[in-house]
């Protein structure tokens, strides 16, 4: 009886092994995988430009990528099993983080490594989803909803909490106007904190110098348009997942 | 003749670990390797039902300041959360498939009450406007799917190891040298309440 009981689990789970391996995933080009085609080149090589930016200041690796659809799967579990698929994160830190757009579903997710759940926390990655990203979505802005939930989730990587409002599910989303209106000292902040996390560590010598130079960079550029045409180059050959592991941590939402 | 000693010691030193490096290709040492993936799983699912032990006494306490006349349903989360948390299927134990149905009886019970508190707690549009309670319903949602993924990890895992114990070479070497290692029992996927995990969506 318990052999029998036992050889049916097994059964199930070779289905739902092979259900899983089933699953296509796309081919980890760059930092943007865009696979569903919803962003813009421009804001295409700035989020590269931005990424690499903090993959070097931090070793932390957080990718973005958007779909056609989930082939069938919860995103949840398509999440979890595309960041192990290519291993984003160092190894020994499992320090990645994976932005997941669903165009056809619409559905999106914020999929993080064990090594950032403590700072990305899944309330943190709610409150970006449903306060950053959502709404410029709901307006077909796809560009927009992602590099403010990009920005968004630096800044918090940086360890910068967001706010959590009381109100943000159910306040009009008209009134609301979008991420950079609303919290205008929020872009300005992190682009500050960028820019100079970066000069501070190439100064102290942490750093290689990088794409932004520690000298004319005050201004205010991200780091993203001054660097757009050197990395997008090669930071397409040169990225690979450093072998780190999802444990389902993060949040999910849909527009 | 001292020359000879040596040579044959060399020649000695070379076999043996010829001989080793055989044996572990052969899978001599897959069935511990396995059985302590499965542990390690094992740790990972327990922590997981830890964090969401760890949540409920906050997310009680933020329900309760809004809605005083839901005191049965409170109550059934607390008695569960207690239950819940006073069975503890450690490695040692892992191996005891009533020990093992017990723990998950008990989560699958705590899943239900905290299902139901959910539910109610639709009820209450200032509580669903509280800031703490929007912070604890992604932390509870976050971590069921942390369970699920921790869960299909064991299962996957004691999969593997059940499946070496059961299949050539692995069989071989279990009736050899590590009989004392069983098959495991892992989740029961058919379970009756497994699809009644908390649904947290407004």
């Amino acid at each position: 009886m318990r052999v029998l009981k036992f050889g049916l689990v097994l059964l199930l789970w070779v289905f739902a092994v092979t259900a899983q391996a089933g699953l296509k995933f796309p081919e980890l080009t760059g930092r943007v995988v865009d696979s569903a085609q919803l962003l813009e080149p421009s804001v295409r090589a700035q989020l590269e430009a931005q990424l690499k930016a903090h993959e070097q200041a931090t070793g932390e690796q957080v990718v973005v990528v958007t779909l056609p659809d989930l082939q069938g799967a919860r995103i949840e579990d398509f999440g979890y099993l595309l960041g192990r698929h290519w291993g984003i994160g160092q190894k020994d830190k499992n320090n990645g983080a994976l932005l997941i757009v669903a165009r056809d579903d619409r559905k999106l997710r914020i999929e993080v490594g064990y090594g950032l759940e403590d700072r990305l926390t899944d309330a943190q990655s709610s409150v970006i989803i449903n306060q950053v990203i959502t709404p410029a979505f709901k307006t077909g802005n796809f560009s927009k909803g992602i590099s403010d939930g990009v920005a968004a989730m630096l800044v918090v990587l940086g360890g910068n909490p967001l706010d959590e409002p009381a109100q943000v599910y159910y306040s009009d989303d008209e009134e609301q106007g979008d991420f950079a209106h609303r919290h205008p000292w929020l872009l300005v902040f992190l682009i500050l904190l960028v820019v100079t996390t970066i000069m501070v560590g190439q100064v102290l010598g942490i750093l290689p110098s990088g794409p932004v130079s520690s000298g004319g960079s005050s201004s205010g550029n991200s780091g993203g348009d001054s660097s757009s045409d050197d990395s997008s180059s090669d930071s397409e050959d040169d990225f690979r997942g450093g072998g780190g592991s999802f444990g389902g941590g993060g949040s999910s939402g849909s527009w | 003749m001292n020359l000879r000693l040596k040579q044959r010691t060399g020649l000695q030193v070379l076999a043996l670990m010829l001989f080793t490096t055989l044996l572990a290709g052969c899978g001599i040492n897959n069935i511990p390797t396995l059985d302590e993936q499965a542990k390690a799983a094992w740790g990972q699912v327990q922590n997981q039902y830890q964090r969401r032990a760890d949540l409920i006494p906050n997310l009680v306490e933020t329900v309760k300041g809004y809605a005083q006349h839901e005191q049965d349903t409170l109550t059934a989360v607390i008695e569960a959360r207690a239950k819940a948390t006073s069975i503890q299927v450690d490695v040692n134990t892992l191996d005891n498939p009533e020990k093992l149905k017990q723990f998950q009886q008990a989560q699958d019970q705590l899943s239900g009450a905290l299902s139901r508190l959910m539910v109610v707690s639709e009820r209450y549009p200032d509580l669903k406007a509280n800031q703490n309670f929007l912070a604890l319903q992604s932390q509870l949602e976050g971590t069921e799917n942390r369970i699920a993924v921790a869960r299909r990890d064991f299962i996957l895992a004691v999969q593997n190891y059940n499946t070496e114990i059961r299949t050539f070479p692995g069989r071989l070497w279990h009736s050899l040298m590590y009989s004392d290692l069983p098959l495991r029992p892992t989740f029961e996927a058919t379970s009756p309440d497994a699809e009644k995990a908390p649904q947290v969506k407004f």
